[in-house]
């Protein structure tokens, strides 16, 4: 083979040429030969730690669907990127400058309404048939003003209660019972956090003035006097002896690995890793419910949004993921494989009977309708969260009183963003 | 590991999208234009340093008139502003030169300064395709029974490097320190802070181990395996390592030593973990020889106990000069070239009568050993000097000849002048 002697002054503009061809020919024609990449990018629960256990579990978890679509398209591969759910939008408008948004988003509904408001995402397709398949509040929750949707609904996760099966042959099923076994000698965990102790104010039946007071609606006595029996009974609840606040989930978390307290109430996300670390010694229930009123899980409703800068491609296998996800036998292959979630799509029935777990979330589900609302118009990334979380640990630790707490929770919430 | 390549090569697809694809176009051709003309120097007599603020000029106005447009432009910006830290760096350099040795300001940039800032740049970008710290949890394997995880694996090494590289000026500080306090000689000061070295860098692998959760069981067991390794495989480099170490405790291989290689004097500068660096006056070279060689071999040191060389220069003159005249001459002459020692004095030999000379030998005393060849040269010119002065003769080598004639009966000796 002879070399090709070119003259040392057209070298660099040959080398330039080169560089500049590979590259168009890397978008063009190499195009069509790479892998067709589907980038998703998934929030995960900002009170779990994002390890390679999470990774994984995330990774297994959608992966029971990828499985499946590929047999329908064979050659896709999916790209994960995860992240908390509170940077997801600061990254996603970084990604979006760039155009190297993922192609699709698999997050809580609140936030995708965010990112569709903040022009971050693109609508979802409007599809009728497909949205039957929805309740439509569900639906409604996730539309902007101009109706356009922020994402498809693919399932939901929910809050429920863990118990050592070793310490606590059965769950407390009402605040009574858990009060009760606390003053026997079981040890109990609960956090700060407002989101993941929002359930108590279910129970004690405060969750009615909450919402009244998130809307900006006059107060009565009645309603005051019910946020103060939420902070009195916190207040109250530290004071004995096995009932232990922790600042954050994780740490809940470890503590409940590490055998120091026999229940906490915790994620239906997290159940992977405390099966893998607790195997039958695991046990899961709903969360206590009041005298009178059934407690308020926060559920979150995750959805695939689409990003925006999408090749036509993409944005098809996107959509195509998507409605794939939604449909019948994804849903319960998703509900069944995890035992973690249940399905959005309202014409799946979950199989209770079968399992304990699942008829644990299913109640789990329902005990989360009525604080659906507040969640909805206070997610977990709102500034407030920060104060809210301090407040409740100053009323915990009777730094300040409940009625100065109530006082103080209503100027919070009151205060728009 | 699999994991990791999968996730690398993903990053491709992100060719498929034209927004992407035109932000490199611009990017890189700026580059490469903005190179070729400052090697070609198409703008004339503009400074080479103005080209890249050509370039990177351009590029903010690519990048506007894609804001413009409402197309993505956050990639180009971002290269823009790692192409700006780069040149920021040369600028950098140019602010440091003659305010710091050429070394340092070399081992500066090449071993911190732009390694740290190509490092920055990868996580940078990284972090514009993927979550950074969802990378760093992906799982590269199992070592000793623990699983590496990337951010381990790269903490490790990092802490690592920058022990190895960062450690130098505080072993130097204390070094100097303990020879103020101590008063130990400059080439114990050098041992001392190698040895200093040493042990940070043993510290800072065992803490490294320590991150990584690796226990004491698990090392014992490599120590171990290693042990059996370093009999087959990496004996040399084992060999080597623990011969520098020896010889920086028995100090015969120290910096500023003066040892004979292959007859030439050569001063050591650098004990290093594999080899030890040399300099040889006579043609500049440095010479890099195992340590092991100095371990295992005899070497002729002229520095071990004290700096000074008996040095020999020798000379022959005529038959006809009375020899003790010779060598009082010669004696007086070398003790007056600077650099000879006085004391111990100088001393002449009548060596022995040579076929057209008396041979002599003078010997002389010098503090420096690397001086030796430039200071024989002085005394060779002063004793040429003193005999033409004294009128001594240095023969031409002479011979006699004889004419053959036969038969050899009529041979007669050529008596006649030649």
């Amino acid at each position: 083979m002879t070399a090709l002697n070119l003259p040392p002054a057209v070298l660099p503009f040959c080398r330039a040429g080169l560089l500049l061809a590979a590259l168009s020919l890397a978008g063009c024609g190499l195009g069509s030969r790479l892998p067709t990449v589907t980038y998703i990018a998934a929030g995960a629960n900002t009170d779990q730690r994002l390890d390679a256990e999470m990774r994984e579990d995330y990774r297994q978890h959608l992966g029971l669907l990828q499985d499946a679509f590929r047999q329908l398209y064979p050659g896709t591969t999916f790209q994960l990127g995860l992240y908390p759910e509170d940077q997801i939008i600061p990254a996603i408008v970084r990604r979006s400058n760039a155009g190297l948004d993922p192609d699709l988003l698999y997050i809580n509904g609140d936030t995708a309404l965010q990112l569709l408001q903040a022009g971050l995402v693109a609508p979802f397709p409007t599809d009728p048939g497909l949205e039957k398949l929805f309740h439509p509040e569900t639906l409604a929750r996730l539309r902007n003003a101009d109706g356009q949707l922020a994402g498809l609904p693919v399932l939901v996760q929910t809050q429920i209660s863990c118990f050592d099966r070793r310490q606590l042959p059965e769950a407390p099923r009402t605040l009574e019972e858990l009060l009760r076994i606390s003053a026997a000698g079981k040890a109990i965990g609960l956090t700060v956090d407002p989101v993941n102790l929002l359930w108590t104010a279910g129970s004690l039946g405060t969750l009615p003035a909450l919402q009244r007071t998130l809307r900006g609606q006059p107060l009565s006595p009645a309603d005051r006097q019910a946020i103060q029996r939420w902070l009195s009974w916190l207040q109250a609840a530290n004071v004995q002896q096995r009932i232990t606040f922790f600042a954050s989930q994780p740490e809940a978390d470890a503590e409940f690995l590490a055998g120091g307290v026999a229940w906490i109430p915790c994620r239906s996300t997290a159940l992977p890793m405390l099966r893998r670390r607790l195997g039958a010694r695991l046990g899961v229930a709903p969360l206590p419910d009041g005298p009178d009123h059934p407690a308020s899980a926060v559920n979150r409703l995750r959805v695939m949004a689409l990003g925006r800068h999408s090749s036509e491609a993409g944005r098809q296998r996107a959509i195509a993921f998507s409605r794939f996800n939604v449909n019948p036998l994804a849903q319960r292959t998703l509900t069944m494989g995890s035992q973690t979630v249940l399905p959005a799509n309202r014409f799946v029935s979950v199989p209770v009977q079968s399992s304990q777990v699942l008829e644990t979330l299913n109640t789990a589900a329902a005990q989360g309708l009525e604080a659906n609302q507040l969640v909805a118009s206070m997610h977990s990334t709102d500034p407030r969260m920060p104060e809210l979380k301090a407040l409740i640990t100053r009323v915990v630790f009777n730094e300040t009183s409940a009625a100065a707490g109530s006082d103080r929770l209503v100027q919070i919430l009151r205060r728009t963003r | 590991m699999k994991e990791l390549l999968l996730e690398v090569l993903g990053w491709l697809g992100y060719l498929e999208r034209f927004p992407v694809l035109l932000q490199l176009l611009i990017s890189l051709a700026l580059l490469t234009l903005s190179r070729l003309a400052r090697q070609r120097r198409w703008l004339g007599r503009l400074p080479s340093l103005a080209y890249p603020g050509v370039g990177l000029s351009l590029l903010a106005l690519s990048c506007l008139l894609l804001w413009a447009m409402g197309q993505p432009h956050g990639l180009a910006l971002l290269l823009g502003e790692l192409w700006l830290g780069w040149f920021g760096l040369s600028l950098l350099h140019r602010l440091l030169v003659g305010r710091l040795p050429t070394t340092t300001l070399h081992q500066l940039e090449s071993r911190l300064l732009r390694p740290g800032y190509l490092l920055m740049a990868t996580l940078v970008l990284i972090s514009e395709l993927d979550n950074l710290h969802d990378v760093a949890v992906i799982p590269l394997g199992t070592l000793f029974g623990i699983t590496l995880s990337i951010e381990k694996a790269f903490l490790a090494l990092l802490v690592f490097y920058l022990v190895l590289v960062g450690c130098g000026p505080p072993a130097a500080g204390l070094a100097w320190l303990l020879q103020r306090a101590v008063g130990m000689s400059d080439g114990s000061r050098k041992a001392t802070e190698l040895m200093l070295r040493y042990i940070v860098v043993g510290l800072g692998l065992v803490g490294v181990a320590a991150h990584l959760g690796v226990n004491t069981t698990a090392l014992i067991a490599v120590a171990g395996g290693l042990s059996v390794g370093l009999g087959f495989g990496v004996k040399e480099v084992f060999s080597n390592f623990v011969s520098g170490l020896w010889l920086l405790f028995e100090g015969s291989v120290r910096p500023g030593e003066v040892l004979m290689i292959d007859g030439d004097p050569c001063e050591v500068r650098r004990l290093g973990l594999r080899a030890t660096l040399l300099w040889r006056d006579r043609d500049n070279a440095e010479l890099l020889i195992p340590n092991q060689t100095f371990f295992t071999e005899a070497t002729t040191t002229y520095t071990a106990s004290d700096r000074l060389r008996r040095s020999q220069v020798n000379v022959g003159a005529a038959y006809r000069h009375e020899p003790a005249r010779v060598i009082e001459l010669l004696e007086t002459t070398a003790r007056t070239v600077p650099h000879v020692l006085s004391e111990p004095a100088p001393k002449a030999l009548l060596l022995s009568y040579g076929d057209y000379a008396i041979n002599y030998g003078l010997r002389f005393w010098i503090t420096n050993p690397m001086n030796n060849v430039s200071i024989c040269s002085a005394v060779n010119q002063a004793i040429w000097q003193a005999f033409q002065q004294q009128g001594i003769e240095i023969p031409f080598p002479q011979q006699v000849e004889y004419q053959m004639v036969g038969p050899p009966q009529t041979q007669q000796p050529n008596l006649g002048p030649h």
